[in-house]
């Protein structure tokens, strides 16, 4: 091996060229790595880019031959289009309110299951405990159907309300809470009860704020996960005044025909807002992606 | 601690309300239902007749169904494979660098796991566009100059919505590996170096026994997740039936052909199989020490 | 049951103990049992503790110390038996309702609130006015010396003055009775001097009922007016600091008081002599050492504290033992020395000036009427 003859010569050699020589010789292969990581990135993300860039080419440029990375004429008219000809504005508030209530309900839920899971004895704890393991391995896709039904009988099809309905089931964001309850030393609870404190008080003033970090995660992987579904608000809205933006801006696409411009402009506009919030909160997507797979490791 | 009984029970009762209700509504009672109409020919709204396993015997029959199961299975190895190692590399090399840079490369990295389907969608659509999609250009090459509608050949559909869907959800994959390969202290590498190991013998013999936990978590989530694949597959066909998934089946048969029944049998066996691979993970990652 | 003979050495103690709070029994705990499932940790214990008076719960790990203070606190469950606070029946009561308030060996303090939401949380969460609880949270903090530091969290705070935020979130409840678990345990030796010193002088001045647990035996002696020893879920002796150095009933406590501890030889009691027996020490000598009436027993232990044995010439006629000296540790104040004799390795505490070399033969002279004679049972005889 190269590595092991160059190191038994470099021995031989004086320490401060023996240290030269040994990191030159890393450096090298080290460095190609990052390049080609680099390299990678660029490419990576050269899609979101074009479509990106595509937005701000008026059509006939967009339809023309050969690869322009800069528009020549950078135009903003796509994005006019579709912000006054396409209900993208209804879409857009439609998202907001349905994602907003799947992630404050979800939230006060677990925490509120969690607690009383994690510091409670009550009949019936382990049982639910084990129902919420459970409900893991069943697809939610395979429940649609009669998610359908159910909505239906209860008059909830085509509301933003059936959107929100079955988007509930969130066992991670509670055994989250659980684990992160159990977790707090009980020094903490006995000193409270000895003050006094009764079980909402507690939940509301000590182990909740105790935990800020994780409800923040949990809400906004949350928050995102609603924006982004498909499936379910597909099947459950009918008419285009109440779609939600992800399922809306594939509307558009079939109304307008084959308009480039348009249809990524509005597609650009869906993404937006969780992109934004992933970039500026980078730190609690990336805390909440990895307690979530803790879970299921 | 003492405390009453009673207000114990009473204040659990309060917090786990929402929970009992909502789980109850959405989870436990369609989850039976959903067993039950899968054993009789109802339609989408409304009662039906008992069948018996008449349902299940039509899906072992329809050939709809098994292009179904089949399309699936190969679309989540082509998907699931490929995706799991192209992450590690990735992570091996993103781990490499620090600070704002390498924040910025895992953020490329990450972004597009963030964004909808719909959005990755109009992006790979506009991407492998026939007439003007600038992907063409690495195609025509190999299509004898000619521009190729990727997603309107039948054979080439399914690899081509899993290149799509590794693209989207490469990230999470890759996060997972990053957390994993930071917890391998730099000491091991250290001494690995000073036993004379070369690059590539301690990625063999070390980082990848040690990260070998995190492949298998990293493997069976994206299975699990991928088994349950729609939105990427219903959004790009032109030919729905020859591209079919299951959980496309299901919704075919639900909602357009409006049988309530048959869907739910389809639903029952697509349930079942994920709780198989859901109990293999279980089992893998309980094993993982035993490598 | 032996616990019955100790027990009543309790309140019999506390009745006729001349260091005592002196005066009406503020906690009383009455035949109180504690079982874990199948196991006991205690049996039919008496306690009582007087108004004023600041009682140590002393004992090893595993006692039962912590378990009676919870019991008291309301934290444990009594299994059978009664805890009075002056002279309520609180056995059922809640915690919040007993009118205690404890200072946890971690402080517990919360660490999302400053200093002085910390202090006033109890009024907090009692509804009080937030006028209210500023005023006394600003009373506690001029008591403890916090003021400076009301609106820090307890991540910025030393040790030392997180305790005190722990005792001030007590003081703020002005409750009948203060309990405190092994709160000086988590600082280093210094402050944990300095801290001893800072509640003594805080019992002084409240003068209210402080029950405290500690395995420590120099903080209950040098704190506590009553020290109770456990052992094993059991009061193995109840009395002032020193009362329990200069008489202890039995072995155990002998032997768990006082640093460096007690010597222990075997004895052969040659003669009862009514109130004195007459033993035959390892090595051949005799000595003459006191008993109470009616004491028998053939074999005993003897036992004598290090400070209470003379380094002598080793040819000298009255020397109880002989041998060589193993180990000298020079404390500045004392000279401890360990030495090799044929009763086994005995210490002895002399003088700072003390002159003497490893490898030394020397001679040990007994002070008769400093040691005790223990029985089978670890009674003293």
């Amino acid at each position: 091996m190269t590595a092991s003859a160059g190191l038994a010569s470099d021995l031989t050699a004086a320490p401060a060229a023996r240290r030269v020589r040994r990191l030159r010789r890393f450096d090298l292969a080290g460095l190609l790595i990052t390049l080609v990581t680099l390299v990678a990135a660029v490419i990576f993300a050269f899609p979101l880019y074009w479509g990106l860039v595509t937005t701000f080419k008026p059509e006939y440029e967009i339809v023309r031959p050969g690869v322009e990375l800069w528009p020549e004429r950078f135009t903003i008219e796509n994005y006019v289009h579709v912000l006054t000809q396409t209900k993208i504005g209804l879409w857009y508030v439609n998202s907001l309110i349905t994602s907003g209530a799947v992630t404050v309900i979800v939230i006060i839920m677990a925490a509120g299951a969690g607690y009383a899971i994690s510091q409670l004895s009550f009949p019936g704890r382990r049982l639910f405990w084990w129902m919420i393991l459970a409900s893991f391995m069943v697809p939610i896709p395979a429940l649609i159907v009669t998610h359908f039904i159910v909505l239906s009988q209860l008059g909830l099809i085509n509301t933003l309300a059936g959107v929100v309905g079955p988007q509930l089931i969130a066992p991670v964001t509670v055994i989250i809470y659980k684990q992160f309850f159990d977790s707090v030393p009980k020094d903490f609870r006995e000193a409270a009860v000895i003050d006094g404190a009764n079980d909402f008080q507690l939940l509301f003033r000590i182990y909740l704020p105790m935990n800020w970090g994780v409800t923040t995660a949990l809400a906004i992987i949350t928050f995102i996960g609603a924006w982004n579904l498909f499936l379910w608000p597909f099947l459950a809205i009918s008419s285009e005044d109440k779609m939600n933006i992800t399922v809306g801006i594939t509307q558009v696409h079939d109304a307008f025909g084959v308009q480039y411009g348009r249809d990524l402009a509005v597609a650009m506009l869906a993404a937006l807002p969780v992109a934004l919030v992933y970039l500026i909160f980078q730190r609690r997507v990336t805390q909440a992606i990895m307690l979530s797979a803790g879970i299921k490791g | 601690m003492l405390r009453s009984r009673r207000s114990e029970i009473s204040t659990a009762a309060v917090l786990m309300a929402p929970f009992v209700v909502i789980y109850g509504v959405l989870f436990v009672y369609p989850t039976i239902k959903m067993v039950h109409l899968s054993f009789t020919n109802a339609p989408l709204i409304g009662p039906g007749k008992w069948v018996g396993f008449d349902n299940f015997a039509r899906l072992w029959s329809d050939r709809l169904f098994s292009t179904a199961v089949w399309n699936t299975f190969y679309f989540v190895a082509l998907s699931v494979i490929p995706g799991t190692l192209v992450a590690l590399l990735v992570a091996l090399g993103v781990n490499r660098l620090k600070g704002w840079l390498q924040s910025l490369v895992l953020a490329a990295f990450f972004l597009p796991y963030i964004l909808p389907v719909s959005v990755v969608v109009q992006i790979w659509g506009w991407m492998f566009d026939k007439d003007f999609g600038v992907a063409q250009y690495a195609i025509a090459p190999f299509n004898g100059g000619q521009h190729l509608a990727v997603f309107r050949i039948v054979p080439l559909f399914i690899p081509a919505v899993a290149f799509v869907t590794v693209w989207w959800c490469l990230g999470f994959s890759v996060l997972l590996y990053i957390a994993g390969l930071r917890n391998i202290s730099s000491e091991i590498y250290e001494a690995a170096n000073l036993d004379g190991a070369g690059r590539w013998t301690t990625f063999r013999r070390i980082t990848w026994p040690l990260i070998w936990p995190v492949t298998v978590l990293v493997f069976t989530i994206q299975l699990i997740l991928q088994f349950k694949i729609f939105d990427q597959v219903y959004l790009l066909a032109t030919r729905p039936d020859s591209t079919m998934v299951m959980v496309q089946y299901i919704y075919k048969q639900a909602f357009q052909m409006n049988k309530g029944g048959l869907a739910s049998a389809a639903s029952v066996i697509l349930f079942l199989l994920i709780i198989i691979l859901s109990v293999l993970q279980y089992q893998l990652l309980r094993t993982r020490g035993e490598r | 049951m032996s616990a019955e003979a100790p027990a009543n050495t309790g309140s019999v103690a506390a009745a006729t103990a001349a260091g005592a709070g002196g005066g009406a029994p503020h906690v009383e705990l009455r035949r109180v049992t504690k079982r874990y499932g199948a196991v006991t940790a205690i049996t039919d214990l008496n306690l009582t503790v007087e108004k004023g008076s600041f009682t140590a719960l002393l004992g090893p790990s595993g006692c039962g110390k912590s378990t009676l203070l919870r019991m008291i606190a309301g934290l444990e469950e009594i299994t059978a038996g009664q805890c009075f606070i002056d002279n309520v029946d609180v056995t059922g009561t809640p915690p919040a309702k007993r009118r205690i308030a404890m200072v946890f060996q971690s402080y517990a303090l919360y660490p999302h609130m400053t200093v002085r939401q910390n202090i006033a949380f109890s009024l907090s969460v009692a509804g009080r006015s937030k006028k209210i609880q500023n005023e006394r949270a600003l009373e506690v903090a001029r008591i403890l010396e916090l003021e400076p530091y009301l609106d820090r969290r307890p991540a910025e705070l030393s040790g030392g003055q997180r305790q005190r935020v722990a005792i001030g979130r007590a003081l703020v409840r002005k409750p009948e009775v203060f309990l405190f678990d092994e709160p000086l345990s988590n600082l280093d030796a210094k402050l944990r001097v300095q801290m001893r010193v800072e509640l003594a002088k805080l019992h002084a001045e409240l003068g209210a009922t402080m029950i405290y647990v500690t395995h420590d035996q120099t903080e209950a002696m040098t704190l506590a007016d009553k020290i109770v020893v456990l052992d094993k879920g059991v009061i193995s002796q109840v009395g002032s600091p020193l009362e329990l150095y200069n008489a202890p009933a039995n072995k155990f406590v002998a032997a768990f008081i006082g640093s460096p501890g007690m010597n222990f030889v075997a004895a052969d009691i040659a003669a009862m002599n009514g109130r004195t027996a007459s033993v035959i020490l390892p090595g051949g000598r005799t000595a003459e050492i006191g008993v109470s009436a009616g004491a028998n027993a053939r074999l005993a232990e003897l036992g004598v504290r290090p400070e209470h044995l003379t380094i002598v010439d080793p040819n000298d006629p009255q020397a109880a033992f002989a041998g060589a000296v193993a180990i000298i540790e020079h404390l500045g104040n004392a000279t401890i020395l360990y030495v090799d004799t044929p009763a086994g390795q005995l210490i002895v505490e002399g003088e700072g000036d003390l002159d003497a070399k490893p490898g030394q033969t020397v001679g040990l002279r007994l002070s008769e009427s400093h040691a005790r004679l223990f029985g089978e049972t670890g009674a003293t005889l």
